[in-house]
């Protein structure tokens, strides 16, 4: 009976918010039929349907073509295709073109050609930069491709830097992402998919796996989870991470996102799946582990003992990011007497002055910290320089000159700081720094007690999140088979196998001997 | 789902009400007062005593620029109290800032005290505060200890927890005074077979100190002239079932701390008879001890036998005498001298503690642990009533590593 | 290599092991101990371990009869429904009593030594919340936390006794049979408690990768954690002597007492840090394993929802006591003494019965079909 009433109740509140629309089943009609070979009404239909000559850079080019004597028009959008291509290729070839017969195949000398009927399909073509030429009397129009996107060239990376090894990052062409791919990996197997999602704006998906390592289920739960999205437009790969992801709300995330070829080509080979997309500098590699995340490409390119030390480097440096300010609170306010007397008599000494509790100075001193943080991210490159100096001033010195802060909580947040810019993934980077926050609040809530009641649960936590099925810290725990590169890195000689978690077809990278 | 939104709303603000009322034992850190010295004394009244306190100031010293601080490094507080749990209590009564003994370095008893019988149950309460840490080290004042600490005014330390410190360690590694650390104290008291040497010291100087050889002195009797502090830390109180019963002076403290293996003697400089010279020259050598002593006994019979072996390695460094020290023959003479003096002390050492304090003044019985098989064959053998007759040999390994640098003559002048 | 959803390989389960039963030698496991068999208490360990031998091999054997059932359903089936509901309830009741215990004694350790004005019923609540947390997730997850600590709890242990060695002496284990032999003997026997945990492993067969691991795990565990009680408990003699005996908690007084250099005089923070994971990951593994018990007694399936309420429950019973000193002198000596001799006697009568009902010759007749 509860049920009955509450339901319905329910369904009332949540309701979804009802909008007057206007109708558009004019236009999807008109859009599920073919073309006609009539000339006049296929010009017509489309110059409606793209809203010429209103749409200026649509263009339209009427022409006859000379063997066939049959009038023709292709329809394009300038500002996207390479017109010198649709010159030569198409516009010479079928204009100056003598032999009578001749399949528009043949006469036309465009690298790729295609046809179709569907106007909703060839509308979609046109506005991905394909130019369509229509002929009186065919029934199908011909698509060519001449896509040229303008867009930056391939340059360094920004946000992944590294010393040793390829700084070329993807830039927004998508052409140049999957040849920067390709150039890499030089085999037959290596797919590249394309889908499209989104409706309104029409973005399209690469998929890019190599077929004969990839597990087939999981490549299918892949296209099955993109297939499944329905929305207007996604405009860039790390909305389209959002989509894709388990938990969105978590605080971890569980698709790695990165700029560098040369890290989505490693884990291509693996056997993961790497996702691109027009527009955005970056790919995505799924599924991702904690440890994908938290390696970096250095490790491997430097000589084994310099990338393992840099690793152990890059762990301590996790510690010390999420830990410092923590276990500063906690140590000088609940376990007094863990410090040196000497450095405990310095910290008292300094602090006797400062009109807050040790609490309220880290957290003061860590806001502040992220502000400067995120207003470096964004100054102006001239006055840059001068800013860092200002804020370091003023931040360091004079608070500590007023008697604001304590001048060891300086140096605490420094490093803690600085060490967790050593983690180069941007959300692991966030994900740090936000649980630091927690941390915080749980040490001073009941000193290293509550850290370590925070910090179980989160490995809890940690160890049940899944990346399509591929818990997040496997292979360490649940045990695979896989090349061992966890906390330290081998030889390169000794890294056999693929990870297991992935169930590749081929798991042996090297045979022995 | 409704359900489990609100059972989580609720847990939410079970959790921000604790918060509020929460960190229960969260201090700040300049909320304390640090004591870093404690001094017990009997006090007029009948089962109280008197507690003396020394507090570290932390603003001195601390900043590198100097914070400009005109405060004192220290304060020194003297009370009647119970025992001194309640006293930090009762101190705040005087003192600013909530007590605390974190940073207790030492605990300094009144040799009066120390030889009263209820000093003991007094002392026990030590344990049962979280906050004292048994690596806290124990002192036997000749005076009061509210005047000790009050006449110990360091000249080149500032902060008294650094002059404790450095005195104690250098005081240990010579070999002077014994490690006399809480837990050694607890660990001696429970075992019962043996007695505690606690270290002895004073900041009152002998009305008319004698001067005698250079290790023979006990705290107070050296006379140091000068701008300095008076404070002295040489020789030991011997300490029976908790009470003192009497005092080493310092070189038989160092013997017996080359006799036991625990301490960690760093080398050590000795003033040894010369053989060499007629008229009561004594050279210097530095004993270093790198392996632990050999200890065998007979245990069966009327008079248990105890044989001793000391390996010392000896570096000759003074040569009043001016031998020449690469013929064999001289060699051989200084190592027969070494080991006949040294252990002659031993021996002579040995015999006092038997006849006088009747019982060893380190852990000698642990030696004996291992020649009986269960712990009712060694009650029975009772330690402590045998080793007041056992026959003690003392034999020294003596192995001269160096010789010293000058070994010719200097020429006269004019000859 | 396909990891079957929900199970825990040997490693994890061995991780499991090692930290719930080796995790005894920090608490008041080794002083309780030392009253009646001084200074050859670390031999008793190893002594419990040889007589813990049988009933676990016998126990083992019978489990292999029924490979993917847990220790209740055999009980249950060969004991029939009435006996063995009954017997099932006891242990359960049991576990109740000892966990409620246990936990209040870790509790009991964080408040005396670490944070002493904290009202005793947060500390206690905060532990438990973290456990029933824990628990909820499964015994995947925690086999797996479990496996990611196991490494640093061991090696920080084993620096802690290392750092104890400098100011221990070594001839404070003489002489070397204490109180005499047959005395040692009748406390190893009175001991069993100290590996009773590893019956309780039985209950988690079914989560184990494959029997082979199962068994080999708990070998290699009884061996390792006989070991690693053994060295503790030579390590706490040969630091405080005599004075173990008053001294409630050894490892905890050590690790206040013990120093690197004097630079940093007072370490005991990084050791609480370990000890207290491997504490969490012990009770967590215990409340699965007693809500596990509680949903095979009462047929209920999913078990996991009743964790909380639990939980609940041993907080409650573990408020009980109103000191430390009841617990540790009265209700822990009677709660170990039941303990033992209880599933020795379940273990023997197992495998009686199954041997007498021809489960074994049934086995062959299988087998060899």
């Amino acid at each position: 009976m509860k049920k009955k009433v509450l339901k319905p109740l329910f369904k009332k509140l949540n309701a979804e918010p009802q909008f007057s629309e206007e109708s558009n089943t004019q236009d999807i009609e008109l859009k599920k039929q073919d073309i006609s070979s009539n000339y006049d009404q296929n010009l017509a239909t489309f110059k409606s349907i793209f809203s010429i000559p209103k749409n200026i850079d649509i263009k339209v080019r009427e022409f006859i073509i000379g063997s066939l004597d049959r009038r023709a028009f292709i329809i394009f959008i300038s500002t996207m295709v390479d017109a010198q291509s649709i010159q030569e290729g198409i516009m010479e070839k079928l204009i100056g073109n003598d032999q009578p017969s001749g399949k528009i195949q043949n006469i036309t000398s465009s690298p790729s050609e295609r046809t179709a009927t569907n106007i909703g399909e060839i509308t979609e073509f046109i506005t991905g930069g394909v130019t369509a030429l229509f002929v009186d009397g065919d029934t199908q129009c011909y698509l060519f491709e001449t896509t040229k996107i303008t867009g930056r060239s391939i340059e360094k990376s920004d946000n992944e830097v590294i010393v040793k090894g390829a700084k070329e990052a993807f830039n927004e062409k998508v052409i140049d992402n999957i040849a920067l791919i390709r150039k890499k990996i030089r085999n037959e197997n290596l797919i590249v998919e394309a889908k499209v999602i989104s409706k309104r704006s029409r973005n399209d998906v690469f998929l890019v796996y190599e077929k004969d390592l990839v597990n087939d289920e999981l490549l299918q739960t892949i296209k099955d989870k993109i297939a499944s999205i329905q929305t207007d437009r996604i405009l860039d790969l790390s909305i389209l991470e959002q989509y894709l992801e388990e938990r969105p709300r978590s605080l971890f995330p569980s698709i790695l996102y990165t700029e560098r070829p040369d890290r989505a080509t490693s884990f291509i080979e693996e056997g993961h799946i790497v996702l691109l997309m027009t527009n955005s500098p970056s790919c995505l590699v799924l599924p991702a582990t904690f440890w994908s995340m938290f390696h970096s490409p250095e490790d491997h390119y430097l000589r084994t003992p310099y990338g393992n030390f840099i690793r152990f480097l890059r762990f301590q440096a996790l510690f010390v990011a999420m830990f410092a300010s923590p276990l500063y609170i906690a140590i000088t306010n609940y376990h007094v007497g863990m410090i040196p007397p000497d450095l405990l008599m310095a910290i008292a000494g300094t602090r006797e002055r400062v009109p807050f509790p040790s609490t309220v100075e880290i957290l003061m001193m860590e806001i502040a910290f992220e502000l400067i943080r995120e207003a470096g991210l964004r100054v102006p490159t001239p006055i840059g320089p001068t800013i860092g100096i200002v804020g370091a001033l003023i931040l360091g010195q004079a608070a500590v000159q007023a008697n604001i802060i304590s001048p060891i909580v300086i140096i605490v947040i420094a490093l803690s700081g600085l060490s967790s810019f050593i983690i180069s993934d941007v959300s692991m980077n966030f994900a740090i720094r936000i649980t630091r926050f927690l941390f915080i609040f749980v040490a001073a809530f009941m000193g290293i007690y509550g850290a370590i009641a925070l910090f179980v649960p989160g490995l809890f936590y940690l160890v049940s999140l899944k990346s399509f099925g591929i818990p997040y810290f496997a292979p360490m725990t649940p045990h695979f088979i896989s090349s061992k590169d966890l906390i330290i890195r081998h030889v390169p000689m000794k890294e056999r196998f693929r990870p297991g978690y992935l169930n590749p077809k081929d798991t042996v990278k090297q045979r022995k001997g | 789902m409704k359900k489990k939104e609100a059972v989580c709303r609720l847990l939410l603000f079970f959790v921000i009400v604790c918060l509020l009322t929460g960190c229960w034992d969260r201090q700040e850190i300049e909320d304390k007062a640090y004591v870093i010295g404690l001094g017990l004394d009997r006090s007029k009244d009948e089962g109280k005593i008197k507690v003396t306190m020394l507090l570290a100031n932390p603003e001195v010293g601390s900043m590198q620029g100097g914070g400009g601080s005109t405060e004192k490094p220290r304060e020194i507080v003297s009370f009647d109290a119970n025992d001194f749990i309640a006293a930090k209590a009762t101190g705040n009564s005087v003192i600013s800032r909530d007590i605390s003994y974190e940073l207790l370095k030492i605990i300094v008893v009144s040799e009066e005290y120390a030889k009263d019988k209820e000093f003991i149950r007094k002392f026990y309460d030590i344990l049962k505060d979280k906050d004292i840490r048994l690596d806290c080290h124990l002192a036997i004042s000749k005076e009061k200890a509210s005047e000790y600490f009050i006449n110990n005014q360091p000249k080149m330390e500032t902060r008294p927890h650094k002059y404790f410190q450095f005195m104690i360690n250098h005081g240990i590694e010579n070999g002077f005074i014994p490690d006399s650390t809480l837990f050694r104290f607890f660990k001696t008291l429970e075992r019962g077979t043996d007695f505690f040497l606690a270290m002895y010291t004073t900041a009152a100087m002998e009305k008319n100190p004698q001067i005698k050889s250079e290790d023979e002195y006990m705290a107070g009797q050296l006379d140091a002239t000068g701008e300095l502090d008076a404070t002295q830390f040489i020789g030991s109180a011997v300490f029976r079932n908790g009470m003192m019963i009497d005092k080493l002076t310092g070189q038989e403290t160092r013997n017996i701390n080359i006799l036991d293996d625990s301490t960690n003697i760093h080398d050590i400089l000795v003033d040894i008879p010369d053989p060499f010279s007629d008229d009561q020259l004594q050279f210097a050598a530095r004993v270093m001890k790198t392996e632990s002593n050999k200890v065998e006994m007979d245990l069966k019979g009327q008079r248990p036998k105890i044989f001793i072996t000391i390996p010392l390695k000896i570096e000759i460094i003074s040569n009043p005498s001016m031998v020449n020290y690469t013929e064999k023959k001289n060699q051989q003479i200084v190592k027969k001298q070494i080991a006949a003096h040294i252990k002659t002390l031993n021996e002579k050492l040995l015999k006092k503690t038997q006849t006088k304090f009747k019982g060893v003044p380190y852990p000698l019985s642990m030696y004996a642990r291992k020649y009986f098989g269960t712990i009712q064959e060694y009650k029975k053998f009772n330690w402590g009533k045998s080793y007041q007759k056992a026959d003690i040999h003392v034999k020294v390994d003596v192995e001269i590593v160096d010789y010293g640098k000058r070994i010719k003559k200097p020429r006269t002048v004019g000859a | 290599m396909k990891q079957q959803p929900g199970k825990i390989g040997i490693r994890e389960y061995l991780s499991i092991a090692i930290l719930m039963v080796g995790s005894k030698v920090t608490e008041d496991t080794p002083t309780a101990l030392f009253q009646k068999a001084q200074n050859a208490a670390w031999m008793i360990p190893i002594i419990t371990a040889a007589f813990t031998f049988i009933p676990l091999f016998l126990l083992i054997k019978t489990m292999s009869l029924y490979q993917n059932k847990n220790l209740f359903s055999v009980i249950q089936k060969l004991l029939g429904k009435y006996l063995g509901f009954f017997v099932c309830l006891l242990i359960f009741i049991i576990n109740v009593f000892s966990i409620s215990f246990d936990s209040r004694t870790y509790t009991t350790i964080i408040r005396t030594f670490y944070f002493n004005r904290t009202p005793i019923v947060i500390i206690y609540a905060i532990l438990m919340g973290v456990c029933a947390y824990g628990a909820k997730k499964g015994i995947q997850h925690i086999g797996s936390v479990a496996y990611l600590i196991i490494y640093y709890a061991v090696l920080l242990l084993y620096l802690a006794f290392v750092l104890c060695t400098q100011d221990s002496s070594i001839q404070s284990l003489f002489p070397i049979w204490g109180p005499g032999k047959l005395e040692l003997l009748k406390q190893s026997s009175l001991n069993l408690s100290l590996f009773s945990e590893f019956f309780l492993f039985a209950l988690i067969i079914p989560s184990i990768a494959s029997y082979k691991d199962f068994r080999k795990g708990t070998w290699i565990a009884l061996v390792y954690i006989s070991i690693q009680l053994s060295v503790g408990i030579i390590i706490f003699i040969c630091l405080f002597d005599a004075s173990l005996k008053g001294i409630g908690y050894p490892f905890h007084t050590a690790i206040r007492f013990i120093s690197i250099g004097t630079f940093f005089p007072n370490i005991e923070i990084l050791f609480f840090v370990i000890w207290l994971m491997a504490a969490l990951i012990r009770f967590t593994a215990f409340l699965y394993i007693n809500a596990l018990m509680f949903g095979q007694l009462f047929k209920i399936k999913n078990f996991e929802f009743l964790i909380p309420a639990l939980a609940t429950i041993y907080l409650l019973i573990g408020s009980i006591p109103e000191s430390p000193y009841d617990l540790s002198l009265q209700l822990k000596p009677i709660l170990r003494s039941v303990i033992g001799p209880t599933f020795l006697v379940v273990s023997i009568t197992l495998w009686l019965v199954a041997l007498l009902k021809g489960e074994f010759k049934h086995e062959k007749k299988r087998g060899s079909m």
